[in-house]
């Protein structure tokens, strides 16, 4: 899974810490997704796409045979 | 109030009441506990009410998650092996202890006896002598002798004792573990 929250992040000028204040988690969750350590659950990432203005799948994207288990996900 | 902060709080709080607890009990004032765990709670829970930053997410939750899994599948793995061993030593009879005793006739007309505690060892081996004790009149036991008799038997069979309980406890914790991880489980699979 694959996401553009530091684009979006970075064209609307916002640090992880608001972000993270805007969806309710802490800085280090932000930083976990934005490296692609963590997945979102699906509640979160409504809620960070709904921060940016832009629908899910502009923010999210699911690679298909790419993907290794990651945190959030079951191994 | 940041929250690491509210985790030094927790801290500190935790610590005072319990040594307030433990302070109680040995003094004897029982009245302490009653006053100082729920003054601790609130204390705790008005602390929470002042954190400004997120205190847990969904990521601190499922690493708590993970993390208390992992533990328990090694606390029940390390678990079954410590039972295994200690009841294996404890129970199984050739390697436990035994006490031989014997009764001679001394030649003044009184009874002597010597007493010999050994532990088996593998088949083939001699058997190891631990220690022997011999109480020259049994019948007017004086009363060095009747603690060295004491001493003999607790201090003989303790190991084997102990490891007995050991493996019991260990038994037992694991049983513990297991019934509270079906209560869990029950609750979660009726809960979603």
């Amino acid at each position: 899974m694959k996401n553009r929250i530091r684009v979006l992040r970075a064209e609307r000028e916002m640090t992880q810490e608001e972000l993270a204040e805007l969806v309710g988690v802490t800085r280090n969750t932000i930083m976990s997704l934005e490296k692609g350590k963590y997945y979102p659950s699906l509640k979160l990432a409504y809620r960070i796409a709904d921060v940016f203005g832009v629908g899910i799948d502009n923010v999210f994207t699911y690679e298909r045979e790419k993907d290794g288990p990651g945190m959030g996900e079951d191994e | 109030m940041k929250r690491i902060t509210y985790l030094i709080c927790i801290l500190l709080t935790s610590a005072l009441v319990a040594a307030m607890v433990g302070w109680s009990f040995a003094a004897g004032a029982l009245l302490v506990p009653v006053i100082a765990v729920p003054l601790g709670v609130i204390v705790i829970l008005a602390c929470r009410q002042q954190v400004t930053t997120v205190i847990s997410d969904e990521r601190t939750s499922r690493i708590r998650s993970k993390a208390a899994i992992k533990t328990i599948e090694v606390l029940l793995i390390l678990g079954v092996i410590g039972t295994a061993v200690f009841a294996s030593y404890a129970y199984s009879a050739p390697l436990a202890p035994s006490v031989n005793g014997k009764i001679a006739i001394n030649n003044d007309g009184t009874r002597s006896m010597t007493l010999t505690l050994t532990r088996g060892g593998l088949p083939g081996m001699p058997e190891e002598v631990v220690r022997s004790l011999t109480i020259q009149d049994i019948d007017s036991m004086n009363e060095t002798e009747a603690r060295a008799y004491g001493l003999f038997w607790e201090e003989g069979l303790r190991q084997y004792e102990e490891s007995g309980i050991i493996a019991r406890t260990l038994l037992c914790c694991l049983g513990a573990s297991l019934v509270t991880f079906g209560i869990f489980y029950l609750y979660y699979t009726r809960k979603y």
